[in-house]
């Protein structure tokens, strides 16, 4: 069964008297596995949050139609096994993290000690342990994203819905929050990650779809497409000169040919992470 | 892990139905919202002030019964006016502030009927006029047992050591003032005046389904209310004119609720007629919130 499945699925917004309308999604086709994580990348106006609109019945399609776990979307019983992060999102500020949960928990229908263990788990899945008393004004835009993430899973669902869930979060929360991911993964959850931060996709996904101008232009599995199936790259560590001039020529006399010879290096992110790792007052800004 | 609120069919398949927990639930939640913030803070405290002032500017009528009157006419008309803005400004923004900060999207994302979101907006708003209706009133009742107590105390000492004749004199202004200070009629009033609230809350919870500007879904309602209230004018004016049969059958007549002057005058208003005010109120909120409903459910969020 498939968590998600999209048939035709369109949407035309209208701009206006006289101004038309203006096609946002065009008969998009898609199939998100159970118990995957499937990237949905495109730039700003693809149509990612439409796709995720619709399917939570947040808006009318014009044409087509989409399916949870093989329920039609416009059903409520859709979203019984659904959890949401909305791009950049905001909570009641006036609520701590711990009545935030509480709230989300008793609109699916929780309550007592269940609902408390609940919480408590959240918490603890998500670093908020120590900020679960403090009023959600006070939360960096990290810590939003991650009490975000965790009413997204008070309901223990099947399938998470996340838009653009790094949005505007500095690389520790945006590491924090990948690491978080690959849990969920590891528990057996359905991811659907709208983002168009490459990189990031790249690290969690199983597979992609892209978006252009509402149209999905790529899909695929993240290996298959990203792998060059023509080149072949080998790390080797303290090679002498004198050696690799003979690995040059081995490769040459086996009729392929040396493309480049570089030093490997590491990402800015990589860098930046192990910079502050290494410090020891730690990394600032976290709970 | 969870107790989601589902039942299973004959064919095992899930099902939500209508919750009046989730409604409840978000009806709490809009009320602690709408408490922290400084507007309705701001209009219950003008409120509470004004009905406190009454008191002292009561000091300036002459007579017992006058004094009484005017403490009455002034917290009367206070409550009905904080409640009426109170009902405007705390239910004009609920659902496009929610739209704004994109809470409604968590929400909705829920396994959570439309319905029971609107509902649990609107009775989040008719527990705040309620609270701040019984806050209004238990400062009006104060004000008049603070108002008896003093004057049967001024009584009490000017006929203090006069005759026999004078005392009983005494005795029965006292008598009078007991039954007309605090009298219970005057719950009639401000029941008909939470109903009107509770109508004026309604529509413009309609206007707030399809307008999110919060200067359109705060004047609008206002501009019913008053067309409303000049309905029994209109109608001595324009009689069966066809726009104005209209008018009619969309506006509500809130003249119907301005019970207050009768009741001050000492006119007695029968719970009859009460019941038929309220339960003319009451019907046209559910109509106007079914309304709502019908375009809450189509809207693109």
């Amino acid at each position: 069964m498939d968590a998600i499945r999209t048939e035709q699925l369109t949407k035309k917004y209208d701009l206006g008297w006289r101004k038309g309308r203006l096609l946002a999604l065009d008969k998009l086709n898609l199939r998100v596995h159970e118990g995957e994580v499937y990237g949905l990348l495109g730039p700003n106006g693809s149509g990612k949050s439409t796709t995720l609109k619709l399917v939570l019945d947040l808006i009318t399609p014009t044409e087509g139609s989409a399916w949870i776990f093989d329920v039609p979307c416009n059903e409520v019983v859709s979203r019984l096994h659904v959890g949401f992060l909305p791009e950049n999102p905001y909570f009641y500020r006036y609520l701590t993290g711990a009545e935030t949960l509480g709230f989300y928990g008793k609109l699916c229908g929780m309550g007592g000690a269940a609902l408390k263990k609940r919480i408590d788990e959240l918490l603890d899945l998500v670093g908020l342990v120590k900020a679960r008393d403090r009023r959600l004004s006070g939360y960096s835009k990290g810590m939003l994203q991650r009490i975000g993430l965790a009413q997204a899973l008070v309901h223990d669902p099947k399938l998470l819905l996340l838009d653009e869930p790094t949005a505007g979060v500095d690389p520790i929360g945006s590491k924090d929050i990948r690491d978080l991911i690959l849990r969920l993964k590891g528990m057996g959850k359905t991811v659907l990650l709208s983002s168009h931060l490459l990189a990031q996709v790249q690290d969690v996904c199983d597979r992609i779809g892209v978006l252009n101008l509402g149209q999905l232009i790529l899909e695929g599995d993240v290996q298959t497409l990203i792998s060059d199936q023509r080149r072949l790259s080998i790390t080797v560590q303290d090679l002498p000169e004198a050696a690799q001039a003979r690995v040059e020529e081995a490769v040459r006399a086996a009729g392929g040919s040396v493309v480049s010879i570089e030093h490997p290096q590491t990402t800015l992110e990589s860098l930046f992470l192990d910079a502050l790792r290494k410090d020891s007052r730690g990394a600032g800004h976290h709970d | 892990m969870t107790e989601v609120a589902v039942t299973a069919s004959s064919t095992s398949r899930e099902r939500v139905g209508f919750s009046p927990n989730r409604v409840g639930v978000i009806a709490v939640n809009t009320l602690t919202e709408a408490i922290r913030q400084k507007v309705f803070i701001f209009l219950l405290i003008i409120g509470l002030v004004f009905i406190a002032l009454a008191i002292f500017f009561a000091q300036y009528s002459l007579g017992e019964q006058e004094q009484l009157k005017f403490i009455k006419d002034t917290c009367l008309g206070v409550i009905s006016v904080i409640s009426t803005l109170i009902a405007i400004v705390g239910t004009a923004q609920l659902l496009p502030s929610e739209v704004e900060n994109r809470t409604i999207y968590t929400i909705l994302a829920k396994p959570v009927w439309r319905f029971e979101f609107l509902l649990g907006k609107f009775f989040g708003s008719l527990l705040l006029l309620t609270v701040s209706m019984v806050a209004m009133c238990m400062m009006f009742g104060a004000v008049l047992w603070i108002k008896e107590a003093g004057m049967i105390r001024d009584l009490s000492q000017t006929y203090l050591g006069q005759t026999a004749a004078d005392k009983a004199d005494a005795i029965q202004q006292i008598q009078q003032l007991k039954t007309t200070a605090l009298d219970f009629d005057l719950v009639k009033a401000a029941l008909t005046d939470l109903v009107k609230a509770i109508l004026v809350a309604s529509i413009t919870l309609l206007v707030s389904t399809f307008s999110t500007s919060l200067v359109f879904n705060v004047a609008v309602p206002f501009m019913v209310f008053i067309a409303g209230m000049l309905r029994g004018t209109a109608a001595e004016m324009w009689g069966a004119h066809h726009l104005f049969m209209a008018v009619v059958a969309i506006v509500p007549d809130f003249g119907l609720f301005s019970i207050a002057d009768e009741i001050n005058l000492g006119n007695v208003v029968p719970w009859t007629h009460i019941g038929e005010v309220v339960v003319y109120g009451l019907a046209r909120t559910v109509i106007i919130v079914l309304a709502a409903h019908l375009i809450f459910s189509r809207r693109e969020i």
